[in-house]
């Protein structure tokens, strides 16, 4: 595949007369976001409803075959971090006004979109966390907004990397870490965080995009006085319960409600010191944007003892059902159940497993999966499923009317390595066992089942994470790759394949569209490089 | 600050390993036969290879865990510990009566001491707390060094280990066996199978999910001029396979039009026995496989 390095095409096209390259002005109107993005990207992702689907069909099925690499980026100038030899963008770029921002732990580069020129960048050393990735930023008006792996907020003057100011907002001591990209609605940015080495408590924080002061927090387990602490123990317990946020969640700007995921129970393991359904870890939560307050929650795992994580992005989208508009939200969750939810309820419509499951003896007349406790982690080793899913983004189709996931079959032995009454940590540790297959799935959220699947043979098992995001466009495209270092585009009707390239690492980050000077451009990262691809001139 | 320089130095060295368990991400799938798609390259020993000290010190720079607590210190510490703070904090210090100490800030804004000493020396009289001003400054630096030895034995996973997993009844394993196993194996298949690995949880592992270079995938590769090739496989994706035949000829085929790939594996049956294999047998075959020394 021949790259074209279009540095200097950049400055031929800029015109006769014309500066040969004009500073960056970036002012993203927080009123503009939610609507389908066209020339921007300008959040996680895209807009608010996590579908990942873009409106652009200027590359559709009969001229993919034609599009070429414009531009690489590579990350050259970074060393090894803390756990990681190289560089792995993580992140899903964001595109405003020409400028693109992507991160890894520690650092953000803004680029100029028509280049890949270097306008700036913007280093942070942490004193400690977990640098095992980072989501990207978030924008509002003339500022960026980053968070390290040690938990500050940081505001970067978009246009000059400047920084305006940070806030702290977790103890890394406390293995609290941040990876997350910031949401940003309206005059909130809301901060989630990681961390599940020792037994802290998951919250969720809106802070005033100009100040960086608080506005509210809501903690994912329940404090003295709340209902929910009937599944607990005791107070104590629920206080160090877990139950991170360190994905981006969704928001419904007509409900005014932000639809969060969160993660899974502590202690992770060994359950034996937490009876009861430990409330709200596990869950897809309904916040109010403007307080933080509980308007209602689903449990996907209640009890979980498997770190099942539940941080795939709720997909918002609407719907006729018998007849009857519903808004609806739909997951994919870590714990191998598809769900489909009233958003504006949390009542169920569809709980269904998408992977070959056998770890629950039915549901609840909520619509709870019900776990078996045999399966639980034991001393001498219980057989469970690998997590079915994780935080590369699944995509909606509004055309097709289907959910896309690749997911993950396969099984692990977990053993429980602290079988005393009162457990810490994680207390427990898990193997994979036999062959992992990587699946990807085209999912009726209607009824729970795939429409098409497609198997990507591989003799070694993936990770649960390699193998990447999603993006569908109106066009038909679904844009997504394996674990063997190939981008892939399928139609995204009946899972044909229609191109594919093999590149140096895995797809690692979101894939994202938009277009730019009439051309639409598809931007993902792989590895240490961004690739930036179009239709040839 | 002085724990981030200690992490920081050993960042620098090697941290090139995938943490059995990654916060995060889960638990990585069984198979890792080739190891020639994993994300990042290897260069260094891979976890499972390194020893345990190796996989704690990777998992704590991995975690940003701080310095490493001293171990004699900590065992010097711990009759202490138990005689003057256990009533209240409980043994492992994960509480009782009083508030458990791994997760609050006295302990983890502590290095090896510092900051310890001084507020155990005052106590918290006002929360029934006593001074321990009568002890020796190593002794109270021992109670330190126990506490953060509790933090790390709760907070590095890489330092976990698992129990006796040898819970299964022998005899039900016997019979399992026979009922199950014999239509491909043999009995010798199972001579001496118990000593042949280094831990009853390896001994279980492997006869669930045994070796991949003695078990290798095999293709027929049928190309469009009707020719055929066959032979081992080392990778095979939506557009490539790359096989060994048995002259040792190394061949990558793309997967294009006119192109037949039919994969054989010889561990299908052991795949498919653990899509559906039941914790007690897989308990009762490892206690009766631990007995065939």
């Amino acid at each position: 595949m021949k790259l074209v390095h279009v540095l200097c095409g950049a400055v031929v096209l800029a015109g006769f007369g014309a500066p040969a390259f004009s500073a960056p002005d970036v002012n993203l109107d927080p009123q503009s976001v939610g609507a389908p993005p066209i020339a921007a990207w300008p959040t996680f992702n895209g807009d608010y409803t996590g579908q990942r689907f873009s409106t652009l069909t200027q590359i559709n099925t009969s001229n993919v075959y034609q599009i070429a690499a414009q531009w690489v980026y590579k990350i050259t100038d970074v060393g090894a971090q803390r756990g990681a030899p190289v560089p792995v963008i993580k992140c899903t770029p964001i595109l405003v006004d020409g400028v693109i921002y992507i991160t890894i732990p520690d650092h953000v580069w803004a680029l100029d979109a028509r280049s890949a020129k270097e306008l700036w960048r913007y280093d942070w050393v942490d004193h400690g966390g977990h640098l095992v990735g980072q989501r990207g930023v978030g924008v509002w008006k003339t500022n960026v907004y980053f968070l390290t792996p040690d938990n500050w907020l940081i505001a970067l003057n978009a246009n000059t990397g400047k920084e305006l100011w940070r806030k702290n907002y977790a103890d890394a001591r406390k293995q609290y870490f941040s990876t997350s990209a910031p949401l940003i609605v309206k005059n909130h940015v809301i901060v989630g965080v990681g961390g599940d080495a020792m037994d802290m408590p998951g919250f969720l924080d809106s802070f005033d995009p100009e100040t960086g002061a608080l506005q509210w927090i809501w903690w994912s387990t329940p404090r003295k006085g709340d209902s929910a602490l009937k599944t607990w123990p005791k107070e104590s317990v629920s206080e160090h319960g877990g139950g991170m946020t360190w994905m981006p969640g969704t928001y419904d700007p007509q409900l005014n409600l932000l639809y969060w995921p969160t993660g899974n129970t502590n202690p992770v393991f060994a359950g034996q010191g937490r009876p009861g359904a430990n409330l709200w870890t596990e869950s897809v939560v309904a916040l109010d944007l403007d307080t933080g307050k509980l308007k209602w929650y689903f449990q996907v795992s209640p009890h979980d003892t498997h770190d099942f994580d539940n941080t795939t992005a709720p997909i918002l989208f609407d719907r006729v059902v018998d007849g009857k508009p519903r808004k609806l939200v739909a997951q994919a969750a870590r714990n191998g159940f598809f769900l489909t939810l009233d958003r504006v309820t949390g009542k169920h419509l569809v709980v269904k497993p998408y992977v070959p499951l056998d770890y629950t003896s039915g549901l609840s007349p909520e619509g709870e999966p019900i776990p078996i406790p045999d399966k639980d982690p034991s001393v001498g080793g219980s057989i469970n499923i690998l997590n079915a899913s994780n935080w590369p983004a699944p995509s909606y189709d509004p055309q097709t009317g289907l959910v896309y996931v690749n997911s993950t079959e396969g099984k692990a032995i977990y053993y429980l390595t602290d079988d005393s009454a009162k457990p810490s940590g994680y207390g427990g540790t898990g193997t994979g066992i036999g062959r992992t297959t990587r699946v990807l799935q085209a999912i009726d959220p209607l009824t729970g089942g795939a429409v098409w699947k497609h198997v990507y043979p591989n003799l070694n098992s993936a990770s649960t994470t390699v193998g990447p995001s999603i993006l569908t466009t109106a066009s038909g495209l679904l844009i997504t790759g394996d674990d063997q270092k190939n981008v892939i585009i399928y139609s995204a009707d009946n899972g044909q394949i229609l191109w594919h390239l093999q590149v140096t690492e895995n797809e690692s980050g979101g894939i994202i569209t938009y277009m730019l000077d009439g051309k639409q451009w598809i931007l993902f990262g792989a590895g240490d490089s961004l690739y930036a691809y179009s239709l040839p001139r | 600050m002085r724990r981030w320089m200690l992490v920081a130095v050993l960042a620098g060295g090697a941290t090139t390993f995938s943490v059995a368990v990654r916060s995060q991400e889960g638990i990585s799938g069984g198979n890792t036969q080739n190891g020639a798609s994993t994300q990042q390259p290897n260069r260094q020993p891979s976890y499972s290879n390194m020893t345990p000290q190796q996989r704690a010190a990777a998992t704590r720079a991995f975690l940003g865990l701080g310095p490493e607590p001293d171990k004699a210190a900590a065992a010097r510490g711990a009759p202490l510990y138990i005689q003057s703070c256990s009533f209240c904090h409980g043994p492992q210090a994960r509480g009782a009566t009083a508030p458990g100490l791994i997760t609050s800030d006295e302990v983890l804004g502590d290095d090896h001491g510092e900051h310890l000493l001084l507020f155990l020396r005052k106590g918290r009289p006002e929360k029934g707390m006593p001074s321990f001003a009568t002890m020796t400054d190593g002794q109270l630096t021992d109670i330190s060094e126990f506490l953060h030895q509790q933090v790390e034995d709760v907070a590095n996973r890489g330092a976990y280990h698992v129990l006796n997993i040898l819970v299964g009844n022998e005899e039900k394993g016997r019979a399992y066996v026979q009922a199950n196993c014999m239509s491909c194996h043999r009995t010798e298949t199972f001579a001496h199978v118990g000593s042949k690995f280094r831990s009853p949880d390896q001994l279980q592992r492997s006869w669930i999910w045994p070796s991949q270079s003695d078990n290798a995938v095999t293709a027929t590769v049928k190309m469009p001029d009707g020719s055929v090739l066959s032979g081992r496989v080392q990778e095979v994706s939506d557009f490539r396979i790359t096989l060994i035949d048995s002259a040792g000829q190394t061949h990558s085929i793309d997967r294009g039009p006119g192109v037949g790939v039919e994969l054989k594996d010889p561990l299908a049956p052991h795949q498919a026995m653990i899509m559906t294999l039941k914790n007690d047998d897989m308990h009762n075959v490892t206690a009766y496989l631990e007995t065939l020394k």
